[in-house]
């Protein structure tokens, strides 16, 4: 059999330092924070809250020696505003401060309690914010989720500017985004939907509480007298280790009447077309794909009976 | 050495249990509150970490792992790592001053591995450093050379479940020759007649899951060094004399010169028993190389990976009876996982052989059981200690049975329950005195969960929302039986200034069963509580009490409790009655008070008997020790008296289930358990819920996962789940009290027995509901919809 | 050829300065060290327990500017500045409070390291909503895994707690308790 040596780290040890140690840059603004990433490059790592990345760090998943704290510049990027039509979300704004805008007290927004509440554990949400888990380009991501069934967009900013990205374009690979290394993430907006619309998100594991979930499916509806205006659907994954649209089911269910029939044709025949789910330690792909036709069907009555009038 | 006669302290408890038949108690069984109750709600009380802030020198120990599950090394070399700045040594097996190893029953795990690795967890070198920063930043500086192997995951690639042969494979104890570690037996009656005789027959494979004790306080230990070569060790452990051993062991150093203190403990459920050794070994170690205070702290992952769990169980049954419900046989093979090491393995399967047929009259019986090697993480003592594993197996078959027969199942379980006068499996006499409660249990549970209206009426619901309910039931050998010498000791001291120090080696890791013992003691001598002061174990100051496992604390200690206690009273009996002049047997003491009950005007106070004592020269202080009776077990035929006495119960759940998804949701638990004299009832109580969720858990969520190469999948908290207060059910506790005579006013254990049948009731529950039988555990959403789609019910 | 670094070296000292459980107090830390270690071993307050190090267990969660969170997932400079309340700050000297109290009264107590954790959590709670449903102190404490299963009592203690606080009773002697 053969001598297998784990250990070849030896060859790049003299250039690259062991250490598990790290600094932290504390900008005063968010503009030294953009000259600080300017400077700096791929060598300097933003921190939000941290729940993603100092666990991965942990882990030892990924390695730095420089972090660029985000938190200074929570006083102008925290924030729920409604602004010319745009619902717009800080980057630095926590899970928690979410919860308390109340924003789901208008049903158009009732898939953010879902989100919210069923997110990690309530001291998890005080520090973990809405661009961390979108940053964080990971499937079992809730809130990213949520804002890609609201067709959200991303605002990118470095000292160059600028630039809006919509979230469905976003995710590349697995922990992998279209953001440049001298780029933060400084907004997440949408365009306010209109009043016969709402959401829900739902996520089931084999726990109730504090669950990462099989399988998060979020849908958003705009219903005129119980016919689809227009739909989204996104699942934590279609195939890609991303939340992405269900894009298909959507198509089918646009301009139908939401019936029994019809969802159950859109989460049974259709939905299972364009999905391909993964078989992993915690369950099989086939029951991730029936799970989420069962999940599907659920949201999308949620939701319907939240514009309805329901709760 | 031998004594024919009945010894002393089995006469005094029994003479204790019949004095206060009857009798009214003053803090047995009632709402007394915990001593350490102020402490542990402030955050003062000092778990082993927290021992840290006042070591501001102390190295650290850091555990490098090996990366493969099996694997030969081949070499090993150090000399990189020893050099990085901030390290004071690098220790490997050649180092180890004493004995090389661990092993907690037999010594087959080395504390550092030399030759072979036989499990992701298997350390292969030490780093001891300034901080733990410098010694993971150290660790890619250590280069191991290894041959892997064969990695071997599934108990049945070991031994073939029908014959239970041992198949050919990559050894992976290839020093013993085998990977059985043992083979148990229990062979009872004519079974080839009984199976003649049967009317219906069912038969079944059953798996249940590796559980995780998952305890909230992550090992850890502290040494300073001591004069002598030896060494002090602050150590999170349930069994301080067991680590001292360990210890002692692998420094090569007399016992004398070990000593272990055991802190505020955050749980152990079995699980601190044998870890607690290794990782106290690794923090002596580096304390006695470096001469410096050693910690050795495991992150959660760690802890995970590296500390013993539950031994999943396959095992194949079956039964028969007769048409009208009589249990003729009962056959099985069983084969349980022990993981790379021993650990317990050699006694947990021993204890789930004996109750292998559950609490019922069993005219023929076969049980075969073996426990295998594999390269999982090893298994060892975990509440419940082998029996939740067989309950749930032989409960399941009981369902089968009664769904066969077109019984209710509790029906057929009154028809074969055990009763008083009645023989176990192992031939041994169910008297009066041992207590059996069983019947009682039983029908309580059914009462007060309105059992049959319930049984009939959830089998009619439609829609994807469905009720269950279950019933489950089992017996719980008291203490460790023949595993090993039974004996337990305390110390009572009464101080000059009548406040009383009580010592023991049994430690208290949330349990409450010191609290227990305190009571006992209180009530004997007729002081309050309060007036107690429960000091740590030390292995310096506290007599070996054997360890806190089994379910023993209470019984055992407390039977030592009793017999300390006694003695104390009857000389302050007689002091009192020197300074009062009535009988001493006229002696009331309801301290502060001392009276002549005769005619209570003539009174003192507690302070001046304890006083006058001194004057006198009557001693103080008192140890108390007790070894419970003899077991006897023929290895051949499993007959015999494997146990000194049983603690029954009986668990009806309530559960709903989403046919959708699967996922279910435990409603109600009603928890009926005879312990014999309820001690400490608040203990009781919540050991009844803790006990209950914690078995919530291991039916519906919880499972270690290994992947083929023997890596665990899920080593945190964030994948592998425990319930979390959003599961927690109603849960409504029933008590029967059949005394134990030979138990400390009747009492029996009860520390494991509250996790026993929970699952298995569940599972029943989940059964009813969803109208399948169901063979694994846990009972995950997938699990459960499989089954469903399989069937095609949905 | 090995060129060995020790690299603490090049991560000087920060000063921080916090205010923790109504005290100001300056303490020198290293840029990547986690809050609860400094809180543990620099400031001795060991009520802070580790249970997983990961968010996952609750244990450690202090209450930073009115904030539960979890002191193992925060770096220390973050700390600076800042307002901290731990369980040794909850009640003075020879006091109780009344969470406290509540789960010594309904018998809460195991093992007690998810304690510290589950106290900061129902103390968050009940500064916010003074009378929480059985559902609500669910939610809050969803975090909070107490293995040792306290569960139940934990939303009976909390109920009794809000109950006392609303009757104004925050602190209890200590000595009144143990009866
Ligand atoms: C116990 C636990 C439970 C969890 N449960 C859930 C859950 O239920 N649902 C869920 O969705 N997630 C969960 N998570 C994951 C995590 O909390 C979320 O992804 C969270 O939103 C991350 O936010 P953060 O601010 O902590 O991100 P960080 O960890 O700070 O950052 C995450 C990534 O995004 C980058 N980043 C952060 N902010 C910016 C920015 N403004 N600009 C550019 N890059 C940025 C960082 O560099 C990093 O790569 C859980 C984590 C833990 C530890
Ligand atoms: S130690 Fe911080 S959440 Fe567990
Ligand atoms: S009391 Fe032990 S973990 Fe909660």
């Amino acid at each position: 059999m053969a001598l297998i040596n784990i250990l070849k780290i030896s060859t790049v040890y003299s250039r690259v330092s062991l250490t598990f140690r790290f600094n932290v840059y504390i900008p005063k603004d968010l503009n030294d924070a953009l000259r600080a990433l300017k400077v700096e490059g791929e060598g300097l790592l933003p921190i939000a809250g941290g729940t993603d990345l100092l666990v991965l760090y942990r882990q030892g998943l990924v390695k730095f020696n420089k972090l660029l704290d985000l938190w200074p510049l929570r006083n102008s990027l925290s924030y729920v505003r409604f602004e010319g039509g745009y619902v717009k979300i800080g980057a630095l704004t926590t899970v928690s401060e979410l919860l308390d805008s109340r924003i789901y007290m208008d049903k158009r927004f009732l898939g953010f309690k879902d989100a919210c509440s069923g997110f990690a554990s309530p001291f998890i949400r005080s520090i973990a914010t809405v661009g961390g888990n979108v940053g964080a380009a990971h499937p079992l991501s809730d809130i990213a989720i949520l804002l890609l069934a609201y067709d959200a967009n991303v605002k990118l900013a470095s000292l160059d500017g600028e630039r809006l990205v919509p979230l469905r374009e976003f995710f590349i690979d697995k922990r992998k985004t279209l953001r440049k290394p001298d780029e933060l993430i400084v907004e997440l907006s949408f365009k306010e939907p209109p009043t016969n619309s709402s959401t829900s998100l739902i996520k089931l594991d084999r726990r109730v509480g504090h669950s990462m979930g099989y399988v998060i499916v979020s849908t958003y509806l705009e219903l005129i007298d119980d016919i689809v205006k227009d739909v989204r659907i996104v699942f934590d994954s279609m195939g890609k280790p991303y939340p992405e649209r269900a894009y298909k089911t959507e198509e089918y269910l646009r301009g139908k009447t939401l019936s029994e029939d019809v969802v159950k044709e859109a989460s049974e025949s259709i939905l299972p077309n364009e999905m391909r789910r993964i078989t992993d330690y915690r369950s099989s792909a086939e029951y991730r794909v029936e799970l989420s036709k069962v999940l599907l069907k659920r949201a999308l009555f949620k939701t319907k009976e939240r514009i309805l009038g329901g709760a | 050495m031998y004594m024919s006669s009945v010894p002393e302290y089995i006469k005094i408890v029994e003479e204790v249990f019949d004095k206060f038949k009857g009798r009214e108690f003053l803090y047995i069984g009632k709402d007394v509150r915990r001593w350490d109750a102020v402490e542990k709600i402030k955050g003062k009380s000092l778990y082993t970490a927290d021992f840290l802030k006042f070591y501001k020198n102390a190295v650290f120990v850091h555990s490098v792992r090996t990366k493969y599950a099996h694997a030969l090394i081949k070499s090993i070399d150090v000399s990189e790592a020893s050099k990085y700045p901030g390290v004071l040594k690098v220790i490997t097996a050649k180092d180890i001053p004493g004995i090389n190893d661990v092993g907690y029953v037999i010594p087959d795990q080395p504390l550092i591995a030399d030759r072979k690795v036989r499990y992701i967890g298997d350390i292969v070198a030490l780093i001891v450093a300034e901080d733990q920063m410098i010694a993971r930043e150290a660790e890619s500086l250590i280069h191991v050379e290894y041959e892997p192997l064969e990695v071997i995951t599934d108990p049945l690639q070991v031994v073939d479940l029908m014959t239970l042969k041992e198949k050919p494979h990559t050894l992976i104890h290839d020093e013993r020759g085998s990977d059985v570690l043992v083979h148990y037996k229990v062979r009872r009656g004519d079974m080839e007649k009984a199976l003649r005789e049967a009317d219906v027959k069912v038969e079944g494979v059953y798996k249940t899951p590796f559980q995780e004790h998952a305890y909230l306080e992550p090992e850890a230990a502290i040494a300073i060094p001591e004069a002598e070569g030896g060494v002090t060790v602050i150590s999170s452990t349930q069994c301080p004399f067991d680590v001292r051993k360990a210890v002692a062991k692998v420094l090569g150093v007399p016992l004398n010169r070990v000593r272990i203190v055991v802190p505020a403990v955050g749980g152990g459920f079995g699980g601190k028993e044998d870890v607690a050794n290794e990782v106290a070994a690794k923090a002596a170690l580096a304390a006695v190389l470096t001469g410096r205070p050693a910690v050795s702290i495991h992150t959660r992952e760690e802890s995970i990976i590296g500390h013993s769990k539950r031994h999943p169980m396959i095992a194949w049954y079956r039964h028969a009876a007769k048409k009208d419900g009589t249990l003729l046989a009962v056959e099985a093979n069983i084969v349980m996982d022990t993981g790379s090491y021993a650990s317990l393995g050699p006694f947990v399967p021993w204890r789930a052989t004996v109750h292998a047929t559950g609490p019922y009259k069993v005219g023929a019986a076969r049980i075969d059981t073996k426990a295998v090697y594999t390269n999982n993480v090893y298994a060892g003592a975990f509440r419940g200690f082998g029996n939740p594993q067989v309950i749930f197996a032989v409960e399941r078959q009981m369902d089968l049975l009664a769904e066969e027969l077109g019984m209710d199942p509790v029906e057929l379980r009154l028809k074969n329950i055990l009763r008083v006068g009645d023989e176990t499996v192992h031939g041994q006499k169910l008297t009066e005195e041992h207590g059996v409660g069983l019947e009682e249990a039983l029908l309580k549970a059914v009462e007060a969960s309105n059992w049959s209206s319930k049984r009939m009426e959830y089998r009619k619901a439609v829609g994807p929302l469905r009720k269950g309910i279950g019933v489950a039931i089992f017996y719980h050998g008291n203490s460790i039986g023949v595993e090993g010498a039974d004996y337990s000791s305390v110390t009572l001291i009464i101080n000059r200034d009548g406040s009383i120090s009580f010592r023991t080696g049994l430690t208290e890791f949330g349990q409450g069963s010191t609290w227990g013992l305190v009571l006992i003691a209180a009530e004997i001598l007729g002081v309050p509580p309060s007036y107690f002061k429960v000091e740590n174990p030390d292995t310096s100051a506290t007599p070996d009490a054997g360890p806190t496992v089994a379910s023993r604390a209470t019984v055992m200690g407390g039977a030592a409790t009793v017999i300390a206690a006694h003695k104390l009273r009857k000389r302050l009996n007689e002091v009192a009655s020197h300074i009062l002049g009535c009988d001493p047997e006229d002696i009331v003491i309801k301290a502060p008070e001392v009276y002549c009950g005769s005619d209570p005007n003539r009174r003192t106070v507690w302070q001046d008997v304890v006083e006058q004592s001194f004057w006198l020269g009557i001693p103080l202080q008192e140890f108390g020790y007790y070894r419970a009776p003899r077991a006897v077990w023929d290895e051949e035929t499993g007959q015999g008296a494997p146990y000194i006495t049983y603690t029954f119960g009986a668990i009806v759940a309530e559960v709903t289930v989403d046919m959708e998804t699967g996922l279910t949701k435990v409603d109600r638990i009603y928890t009926a358990y005879d312990i014999g004299r309820v001690i400490n009832k608040v203990g009781a109580e919540l050991n009844a819920e803790g006990g209950a969720i914690q078995a919530l858990g291991y039916g519906l969520m919880e499972e270690l996962i290994h992947d083929k190469d023997g890596r665990v999948m899920n080593p945190n908290l964030s994948t592998y789940y425990v319930p979390t207060i959003k599961d927690a059910p109603e849960i409504i506790p029933i008590w029967v009290e059949a005394h134990y005579r030979k138990g400390p006013l009747g009492a029996k254990g009860f520390g494991e027995p509250s996790f026993n049948a929970v699952a298995t009731a569940i599972a029943n529950a989940v059964s009813h509901a969803i109208g399948l039988p169901v063979y694994e555990l846990p009972l995950t959403p997938e699990r459960i919809y499989m089954m469903l789609k399989k069937a095609g019910k949905i | 050829m090995l060129e060995v670094r020790r690299s603490d070296v090049e991560y000087p000292d920060v000063e921080i300065v916090m205010k923790i459980n109504g005290e100001l107090k300056k303490v020198k830390v290293k840029p990547y060290e986690r809050l609860i270690d400094v809180l543990r071993n620099k400031l001795g307050l060991t009520s802070v327990k580790e249970g997983c190090g990961r968010g996952e267990c609750g244990a450690c969660v202090v209450i930073m500017d009115n904030r539960p969170v979890p002191s193992c997932l925060v770096l220390a400079v973050r700390a600076n500045g800042k307002s901290i309340l731990t369980l040794e700050g909850l009640a003075p000297e020879g006091k109780i409070h009344a969470i406290q109290k509540a789960l010594i009264d309904v018998h809460a107590l195991q093992c007690g390291f998810c304690f510290p954790g589950v106290i900061m959590m129902s103390k968050h709670l009940l500064d916010n909503n003074p009378d929480p449903s059985e559902e609500e102190i669910r939610e809050a404490l969803d975090g909070n895994l107490c293995r040792c299963g306290s569960y139940l009592r934990f939303v009976k203690a909390v109920k009794l707690a809000s109950k006392y606080l609303r009757e104004g009773k925050t602190y209890f002697d200590e000595s009144e308790v143990l009866r």
